[in-house]
């Protein structure tokens, strides 16, 4: 009796300190959890503060870009110099220059003359040149066209050169400043949205650069690698995922696929080189190979990105499907599919992205390269936005440094809304069961 | 099922309208020029690239930017549309280049030398000035140096500061940027700036003429125990990282220092300071020529050829007040300047034996 | 361009066209062949089918001769036209000839053509110009009328037995396939294109000593009267490199962006989610020049001025710079993957454990984490593949000397980097420095081929276990 007396207490004992021990052990597993859920908390502000710097260093150096200087010039339509019949060939940068010595006519040595003139953007004698063109009944008159500075004046108009260091140091002399103060007492300097950054192609003066090409580009080559890359990877996909059998091919497609998302991206570019080039004589620096190329590189990551999703349908819905009398394609496409769709959309996001900022493979299909005109097609020669980017960042002008953060925040632009695009379609098809 | 039909229908649509239409267009005309080559030449061919197109009726030249190395392989590639008709390089054309051009049937190619790029050695204004010599230089950065005055005694480089190179120089650790031994900057700079200062050791330079080989191996050679820090082509993000580290020297092209000259400071080079008047009168040591190659054959036919040789030869252009200048280039002596002017007129072609 | 009613893109949308209505027609004759027999209920497809099949046969051939004609048009027309020319334009070489053809097409494009236009020249080009015309012309009677008989073919034997179901899958399988086989294609096509230069490389230098050099030092000079100075290539260093530095970016990626997964999926609610899944998968996208510039000017002196205030010697262009950068530019590949995967988890398992008493880091720890890990894994790999591949941020923050060293604050090399300088350098294309760029593209394929090798291996082993 003793015995079972023992024991039931004993067991009793047991009882309470198996409580006990939940209980001793619930605080140190609500701290446990707390710790979890901070740390998780933590990873993803520290992912977003990561981002929050890069914009904000972007922005701030690159905000500038939107402004462009102005400067007001008056000019004489000399009817003598602009002959009539032929209004294209005049020579406008004369009439620039004489504005400009009108202006100062104190400068008369040739150096002088030669930073006088250089005051205003090269771009500016082509301005007089449309604006004559448009309004030919000008001619003879003194008129006042608002010209594009000089990059070096829209830098010292926005502050990134400093008056205060010493004249050796400065890219501008004290003359050159003096002239500017001129201009700005007459009120004849303004800042204003810089449209020709958002209509422009390519060029070697800052104040005339502009990224449109660039997006252009851009658009055709993702266009390319989107229609090509998203079909295709979905169909390997599903192919793998739902159809293939175990064998060795479908093993050794499996490695290759794996194996390629590993390859860098400039073999990439080599592949394109001899395949698309070489081999099917397609012209150099077009969006079409570009694309092409872009579409070889992005494949993988589309395909392994599907295939996790499709893994992730639980096998129940299959079952259920082919137990109602559905055929194996029918099954993967009214139910699989759909239920796989946000993580291949996930996939192709990222693999979008990474297309839409690859310069590498690019390098090697002759689209690194200095193009004014605005691409038209899918196989006039263009560059892309990361390239043009790598270009800019390259380029020893100094206004350059904000063209090249203003081109980021366009590209970032192209981004979130791709990224926003996803999140539409992911709320569609997105469920947890 | 419908959707994934139409989406199955969309994707062969548009692997066909795709390959069509490239393949369509594939032998498609040129109607612009098209132009590769060094990235240093880059810049410059660009700005004249991008004048002519504006002032003629012509399309803008397509200008990319290869290497010198990818651009000699495209160039001399061989005769055709799917070619590119220049190539701008920062050194002159090798004869094993020269012979592979014209064995593809590329016979006549026109050298033009377009001006000089000086190579300057800067930091940052933070940082003490340095008045080096190329002795100093080459102390300072070959692999192995001559230590005490044995002739032909060498040991790895044991210099850590720039003091102990030179007591006149200032007591900072040699840590020096520059382009990797891929650049064509960099093969100037070992040849001009080293070889120069190993000729100032009496038994280096009577090496030269015994035996070349070795003579050669000894400048040639820079360090690689981290003094020197090979630092990739792009010369802004150099300019941008000496400004970050006051104590390091970089290595780069003059036009960045034109650019720059409120952050970094030119090392006075054998007493000379880097400005564009010493680069162009000769005073300054480290300046080395740019080119670019013409296809002869192409100058009649890819329309606006001749016009944008004119263009790139004309004082306007290269001349000492050229508009190439404002962005960094050194022009080149007049008699120099109308010498080649008349080869690109007359469009004379380079032989074997010229190089 | 003369413009042409029947240009090829117009062609293309007429086709398409066609085959929509093909669709209807399909499907509505399928309705009216058992419309006296018990309705649609009798056919062995659904109607769909029958309009599917219908389209598919419309388009499928017409685009096949379509491309072909279109890929061979150009080059059987410009033959024509230049055994039409005159007897001494003939005797030019093939490239002075292929120049011709330019100015030919030149002039019916009409673009501007230098030099004078011969009237010789003229005529070929608009000899050039009727063929095209006839050209276009006969494509689009053909593609026209294989197209239409497709559809009226298929429409007669549209009956209630056509097992159009099963054609159609059939179709759309061998679509699969083709689509899947791609990816060997693009192997075949990166080791036929790589490999030819990469032998003339081993020819110079030994294959062995390229790989187990241990020095890689790529001085050799430019030009044939300099004499190179040393010119090593050996490996090692720079694939040792590519590990510490891919090693880095995923000791900060792994951890943040498997935690930011399961914070979004498990804690967060669902507009932070809707908010922040997205912000982060934008660190993917920044171009890599961005965070190259990032790595080089901010990171780099931040360590290097750390590293002098502790007393340690950091290299300006450490490794772990580099790698730091790297590693959050990964982030969203394990991050959005593995929210994808572990979102995809049955609630019912979650349900289950939370249910026994668990707390919700348990139930995430213990089941909701390995019902995800062959998800998160392919994830994981994806990321590692990507660090492996990038070049940008390591030219720019951690440069190009080859140091075989494990310190993360040394300055180190990657093979992609090697492969980028090599290929865009100044020197001769032949020579052994640009050909390195091939042997090292060839080796770092060969190593992860065979590293995948094992993997798939090794999963297969791990998962016939648990299944």
């Amino acid at each position: 009796m003793n015995k079972s007396e023992n024991m039931a207490s004993s067991a009793q004992g047991r009882q309470l300190r198996t409580m006990d021990i939940v209980n001793r052990g619930l605080a140190r597993r609500y701290r446990a959890e707390r710790r979890f859920k901070r740390f998780g908390l933590s990873a993803i502000l520290l992912s977003l503060a990561f981002l929050a710097v890069l914009f904000i260093s972007i922005f701030a150096n690159g905000y500038t870009a939107f402004q462009q200087t102005f400067i007001q010039l008056e000019v004489f339509l000399d009817p003598l110099k602009i002959d009539k019949e032929d209004l294209g060939s005049a020579n406008y940068q004369g009439l620039v220059r004489e504005s400009l010595a009108k202006t100062f006519p104190a400068v008369k040595n040739r150096a002088d003359k030669r930073k006088l003139y250089g005051m205003v953007s090269s771009g500016a004698s082509f301005d007089l040149r449309k604006f004559v063109q448009k309004n030919r009944h000008e001619i003879g008159n003194t008129i006042r066209i608002w010209v594009p500075a000089d990059d070096d004046v829209d830098m010292l108009i926005k502050g990134h050169i400093l008056r205060d260091v010493p004249e050796s140091e400065r890219r501008m002399d004290d003359t050159q400043i003096a002239w500017v103060d001129h201009f700005q007492h007459q009120l004849r300097i303004k800042q204003e949205f810089n449209m020709t950054f958002f209509t422009g192609g390519d060029s070697r003066e800052p104040e005339l650069a502009g990224i449109w090409g660039a997006v252009c580009g851009s658009l055709y080559t993702l266009l390319v690698t989107l229609c090509l890359s998203f079909p295709i990877g979905v169909a390997t996909a599903i192919y793998l995922e739902e159809f293939a059998p175990t064998n060795r091919w479908t093993d050794v497609v499996e490695v290759n696929i794996n194996n390629l998302a590993a390859v860098p991206s400039i073999v990439f570019g080599l592949l394109g080189l001899a395949v698309f080039l070489n081999f099917f004589g397609l012209p150099r620096s077009a969006p079409l190979v570009g694309g092409l190329v872009l579409t070889l590189m992005t494949l993988p990551t589309i395909i392994i990105a599907g295939r996790a999703s499709l893994k992730s349908v639980p096998p129940s819905i299959r079952e259920a499907a082919l137990g109602i009398g559905a055929s194996k394609t029918q099954m993967v496409a009214h139910h699989v599919l759909p239920l796989a769709m946000p993580g291949m959309l996930t996939g192709t996001i990222i693999g979008m992205a990474q297309a839409l900022g690859e310069t590498a493979p690019l390098l090697m299909i002759g689209m690194v390269a200095f193009i004014v005109d605005i691409p038209g097609g899918f196989t006039d020669p263009a560059t892309v936005l990361p390239v043009q980017i790598f270009l800019w960042a390259d380029s020893p002008e100094r206004a350059f440094l904000e063209k090249t953060s203003a081109a980021i925040m366009v590209l970032l632009l192209f981004l979130v809304i791709m990224n926003g695009l996803a999140v539409v379609l992911r709320k569609k098809f997105e469920r947890r069961w | 099922m419908k959707k994934v039909l139409i989406a199955v229908f969309a994707l062969t649509l548009g692997v066909v309208f795709g390959l069509g239409t490239g393949i369509g267009f594939a032998s498609s005309s040129r109607d612009y020029i098209s132009i590769v080559g060094s990235s240093t030449v880059y810049p410059f061919a660009t700005v004249v690239a991008e004048k002519f197109g504006k002032i003629t009726a012509f399309k803008t030249p397509k200008i990319e930017s290869t290497g010198s190395g990818g651009g000699h392989k495209l160039f001399g590639s061989g005769v055709g549309v799917q070619y590119p008709d220049i190539t701008n390089s920062s050194r002159r054309i090798k004869k094993s280049e020269l012979e592979k051009a014209m064995a593809n049937g590329v016979k006549e190619i026109v050298e033009v030398k377009i001006g000089y790029d000086g190579i300057v050695i800067a930091n940052s204004k933070k940082g003490p000035s340095f008045q080096l010599t190329r002795k100093d230089l080459f102390l300072a950065l070959a692999k192995n140096v001559p230590t005490g005055d044995e002739a032909g005694k060498l040991t790895p480089n044991p210099y850590k500061t720039w003091k102990e190179v030179n007591a006149l120089l200032p007591d900072v650790k040699i840590e020096v940027l520059g382009p990797p031994p891929t650049s064509g900057t960099r093969d100037a700079f070992v040849e001009l700036a080293m070889e120069g200062g190993a000729d100032e050791i009496d038994w280096i330079k009577a090496l030269a003429k015994t035996d070349k080989k070795a003579y050669q191996a000894l400048c040639q050679t820079i360090r690689e125990d981290g003094a020197y820090i090979e630092a990739g082509e792009n010369d802004n993000l150099i300019v941008q990282k000496l400004s970050a580290n006051p104590a390091a020297l970089g290595i780069f092209g003059f036009s960045y220092l034109d650019q720059n000259t409120d952050k970094i400071q030119g090392s006075l080079v054998d007493g000379v300071s880097p400005t564009f008047e010493a680069i162009a009168d000769g005073s300054y040591p480290v300046s080395r020529p740019l080119y670019f190659y013409v296809k002869k054959v192409h100058v009649q036919t890819i329309p606006g050829m001749k016009e944008f040789l004119a263009e790139f030869t004309s004082e306007k252009a290269w001349g000492e007040e050229g508009y190439l200048t404002d962005k960094g280039l050194i022009p080149m002596p007049e008699a120099e300047r109308k010498l080649f002017k008349e080869n690109v007129a007359t469009l004379k072609p380079l032989s074997l034996g010229d190089l | 361009m003369v413009r042409e009613r029947m240009s090829p893109s117009n062609l293309l949308l007429v086709l398409l066209v066609l085959t929509t209505a093909g669709y209807y027609l399909g499907r509505r004759r399928a309705f009216s062949v058992v419309k006296n027999d018990g309705g649609p209920r009798v056919l062995h497809s659904r109607p769909s089918y029958y309009g599917a099949l219908t389209a598919l046969w419309c388009a499928v051939p017409a685009l096949v001769v379509f491309c072909f004609w279109l890929a061979f048009e150009s080059r059987i027309i410009t033959h024509i036209v230049v055994a039409a020319l005159p007897e001494e334009m003939l005797t030019l070489s093939g490239g002075r000839l292929n120049l011709l053809v330019n100015d030919i097409k030149n002039l019916v494009e009409g673009n501007i053509v230098a030099g004078s236009i011969s009237p010789a020249l003229r005529a070929a080009a608009d000899h050039y110009q009727e063929l095209n015309a006839i050209s276009h012309a006969a494509l689009a009677v053909i593609v026209l009328v294989i197209s239409i008989g497709a559809v009226l073919w298929i429409q007669r034997c549209i009956s209630p037995g056509l097992r159009a179901r099963n054609h159609v899958e059939t179709l759309v399988k061998y679509i699969l396939i083709a689509c899947s086989t791609l990816a060997i294609f693009t192997t075949i096509g990166i080791v036929l294109s790589v490999l030819y230069e990469a032998i003339r490389f081993f020819k110079i230098v030994p294959i062995h000593q390229f790989l187990l050099g241990l020095e890689w030092s790529p001085q050799m000079a430019i030009r044939a009267d300099q004499v190179g100075a040393s010119g090593a290539f050996g490996v090692i260093p720079v694939f040792m490199g590519t590990l510490l530095i891919s090693a880095i970016a995923m000791c900060v990626s792994v951890p943040v962006g498997l935690m930011s997964a399961i914070y979004l999926c498990e804690y967060a609610d669902k507009r932070f989610r809707a908010v922040a899944k997205p912000l982060l998968e934008i660190l993917a996208g920044i171009p890599t020049v961005v965070y190259g510039f990032f790595a080089a000017l901010i990171v780099a002196p931040l360590i290097r001025n750390t590293g002098a205030t502790l007393g340690l010697s950091v290299s300006s262009e450490s490794a772990l710079a580099a790698g730091l950068v790297m590693g959050i530019m990964i982030i969203p590949f394990v991050s959005s993957l593995s929210d994808d995967v572990i979102n995809a988890v049955p609630q019912s398992l979650r349900d289950g454990a939370l249910a026994l008493g668990s707390t919700h880091s348990e139930t995430i720890c213990r089941v909701v984490l390995p019902a995800a890990l062959p998800g998160i894994v392919g994830g994981v790999l994806l990321a590692v593949s990507r660090a492996i591949g990038e070049t940008m941020i390591v030219v720019m923050a951690a440069g190009l000397s080859a140091n075989l060293t494990l310190n993360p604050l040394k300055t180190v090399t990657t093979i992609t980097v090697q492969i980028v300088t090599l290929l865009v350098g100044d020197q001769e294309f032949d020579s052994p420095k640009t050909l390195a760029a091939f042997a090292l593209g060839l080796l770092l394929f060969v190593v992860t081929l065979v590293l995948n090798v094992v993997a798939l291996v090794v999963v297969r082993k791990y998962r016939e276990q648990y299944e």
